[in-house]
């Protein structure tokens, strides 16, 4: 009976600690580094920014145009007219770099 | 001499600006302090009709962490360096992410994105600045949460911190942002850490439950304002709805406002019709279908006669209520026939609803927008005149009838005399309605350019000489608009900054505020 109860308490104890460690994910230490959002690839860049505008006839169409490169990142960093400049904060080179190869490829379709 | 950077912050010599650089970089690395032209490109352009020198920044910091903005701050302090802070930076037509000053260093936080928590049970989130409301939406989709967000049209790029300190608007029944908001980190100008409301009790687990803690209620003062930087934020989510019903009613004659306003409203206090409705003139909707050029060229505003070709053309009313109808089919199927009724007596109406409208372009994103779907077909607006010139002009009016036709009248009257279209709708709150109009010129094209900035600050003049006021205003007018508002208030708001930023730090020129 003793053990039992022993182990319960050891339970709840357990059980207590994993409740504040779910509930309080606020309270991780601030220092630990940024495990934020990061982009797999080009693709994944080119639907959920690109496409909802050139897609759908808000922009022209970019795919399968062969633009060069140059000529992509100086789009994106700078905007062009209504179309808005994104940061390297929201896009890094190495990113931007691996979208402007998905736009220019030709084959694939999207 | 030339300067090694592309501008300075007010007051400050290159020699200390140099010796801040450095301190940041030694908290941040040099890969996250960005100078160089090239680097700070994306921070310059503005959709605004004001040289882009006014806005140009100095820096821009890329921090991930709460330490780091602790550090950022000593540094600002020790330096008198002012910094503007954005969380996604997607402010477009408010002032995009640049300054509101030229010279101040952009505290970008972006990268700090994490989505800390989100309840399924209590339907909430705690997040970071950075977190955009596709990362949101994704994220809730993956974990199969069954909640919904509310978000303003350019959803994907923006996020829900920079949104709702804004003071945005979207279009579930959530759509009053800062309504729903719950609890607040933010750090302050000297370095502490405050978070709001229950968040301030230690080991408390009611932060983004309960809103409004103990003793004064400060989460509202780190909206709009310059008192604090935002590092975490909670807001509830929509359980999802077991049914949705998204439709459209349209109108022919602008006089018929009234109509819909005094119809609408009863709906919309009583919760018959819970989300943030739209009344869309049908110059709002009609880029989504119609290029400007097929219908009229040359100078001037477009006619009415040509207004009404477009509308027969691309099946639009003058005006196009978009509204929706949440929860369970039964409750669906009695409010549905409360709002054709109520529409239905005097016979003007048109009522759509996915049946006749599935395949419009326009009721597609606007139902998109009610069931907060990712979605930025409401970019089309910018092909109208082309040229990426825009600003947001939006005083708020009582939902009244005659009010809505008065503002609309006014409204209409000024962009006329500058050349330009009514490109406007109405947001219906409850008792309150954002006329939203957005201000499109060619920005490539320095007449008409000249003509938005006139024409906007005229509106800003005879609005408040009506005693309408604005809600929200780009960074090239926010001293216009605090001033009228009354020195009253701008006095507090400036002994408030006194209090919590001595050595004014933290976005100066905010709201007016310095
Ligand atoms: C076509 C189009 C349609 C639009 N429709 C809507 C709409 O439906 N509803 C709407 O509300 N807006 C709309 N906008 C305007 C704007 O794009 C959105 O409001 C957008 O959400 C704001 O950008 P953001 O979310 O990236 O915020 P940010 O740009 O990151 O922030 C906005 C402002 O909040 C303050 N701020 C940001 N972060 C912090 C922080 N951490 N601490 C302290 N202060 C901070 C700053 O003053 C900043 O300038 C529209 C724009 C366009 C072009």
């Amino acid at each position: 009976m003793e053990r039992i109860k022993s182990i319960n308490v050891r339970w709840a104890f357990m059980l207590i600690l994993i409740f504040f460690a779910i509930s309080n994910a606020w309270s991780a230490p601030e220092n630990e580094p940024n495990t934020g959002f990061a982009w797999k690839d080009g693709e994944e860049i080119y639907t959920k920014i690109c496409a909802y505008c050139h897609e759908v006839q808000v922009g022209p169409q970019i795919r399968n145009r062969e633009l060069p490169a140059a000529y992509i990142r100086e789009i994106v960093r700078n905007g062009n007219r209504a179309m808005p400049a994104f940061r390297y904060a929201e896009i890094d080179d190495e990113s931007l770099a691996k979208l402007s190869e998905f736009i220019s490829q030709t084959q694939s379709k999207h | 001499m030339t300067s090694k950077y592309i501008a300075l912050p007010k007051g400050v010599s290159e020699k200390n600006f140099d010796a801040a650089i450095s301190d940041f970089r030694r908290v941040l690395g040099d890969a996250s302090v960005l100078t160089s032209a090239e680097q700070l490109a994306p921070y310059i352009k503005t959709m605004m009709p004001v040289p882009d020198a006014d806005h140009t920044p100095s820096a821009a910091l890329l921090a991930t962490t709460v330490e780091q903005i602790q550090k950022i701050v000593a540094i600002c302090n020790q330096y008198k360096v002012p910094i503007w802070m954005i969380s996604t930076g997607k402010n477009l037509g408010y002032g995009s992410a640049a300054p509101a000053e030229r010279g101040q260093v952009v505290l970008d936080l972006k990268r700090m994105n994490r989505i800390l928590e989100v309840d399924k049970d209590l339907a909430f989130a705690l997040v970071e600045p950075g977190v955009t409301y596709q990362q949101l939406y994704d994220y809730i989709k993956e974990h199969k949460l069954g909640l919904w967000l509310s978000m303003p049209a350019p959803s994907a790029i923006a996020g829900p911190v920079g949104n709702t300190l804004d003071r945005g608007v979207g279009y579930t029944p959530y759509g009053e942002h800062f309504l729903f908001a719950c609890g607040m980190e933010v750090v302050l100008a000297n370095g502490e850490v405050l978070r709001t409301g229950m968040g301030s009790m230690p080991n408390s687990n009611t932060w983004q439950v309960f809103k409004w803690g103990y003793g004064p209620y400060l989460d509202g003062i780190f909206t709009q304002s310059n008192y604090g930087i935002v590092t975490k934020f909670g807001f509830w989510l929509m359980p999802e709805p077991p049914a949705f019903k998204p439709f459209v009613i349209q109108y022919q004659h602008e006089e018929d406002i009234v109509e819909i306003v005094e119809t609408i409203r009863p709906l919309r206090i009583s919760g018959v019709i819970p989300n943030a409705v739209v009344i869309a003139h049908a110059l709002y909707e009609a880029p989504v279908k119609a290029n400007r050029s097929d219908y009229v060229s040359g100078p001037g505003s477009i006619p009415d006669e040509a207004v009404y070709r477009i509308m027969k053309d691309h099946k639009l009313g003058i005006w196009n209520v978009y509204a929706a109808l949440y929860g369970t089919q039964e409750q669906i199927d009695v409010n549905w026939k409360i709002v054709k009724q109520a529409f239905g007596k005097s016979g003007k109406a048109k009522i759509l609803t996915e049946q006749e409208a599935a395949e419009d372009p326009a009721f597609i994103y606007r139902a998109k927008l009610m069931r907060g779907e990712m979605t930025l077909t409401e970019f089309s607006l910018y092909n109208w005149r082309k040229g990426g010139g825009s600003m947001w002009f939006a005083p708020v009016s009582q939902a009244r009838g005659s009010e809505t036709l008065k503002q609309m009248a006014l409204t209409k009257q000024i962009l006329a005399k500058y050349g330009l279209d009514y490109s406007g709708e109405f947001i219906v709150g409850m008792r309150d309605m954002h006329h939203i109009v957005d201000v499109l010129y060619d920005k490539t094209d320095p007449e008409q350019t000249k003509a938005a900035y006139q024409c906007f600050d005229e509106l800003l003049t005879e609005f408040s000489a009506r005693g309408y006021g604005t809600y929200r205003v780009n960074t090239a007018f926010m001293d216009k608009v605090a001033d009228t508002y009354g020195p009253v208030q701008r006095n507090i708001h400036k002994t408030l900054k006194k209090a919590l930023d001595p050595n004014g730090i933290l976005a100066p020129g905010k709201s007016g505020i310095r």
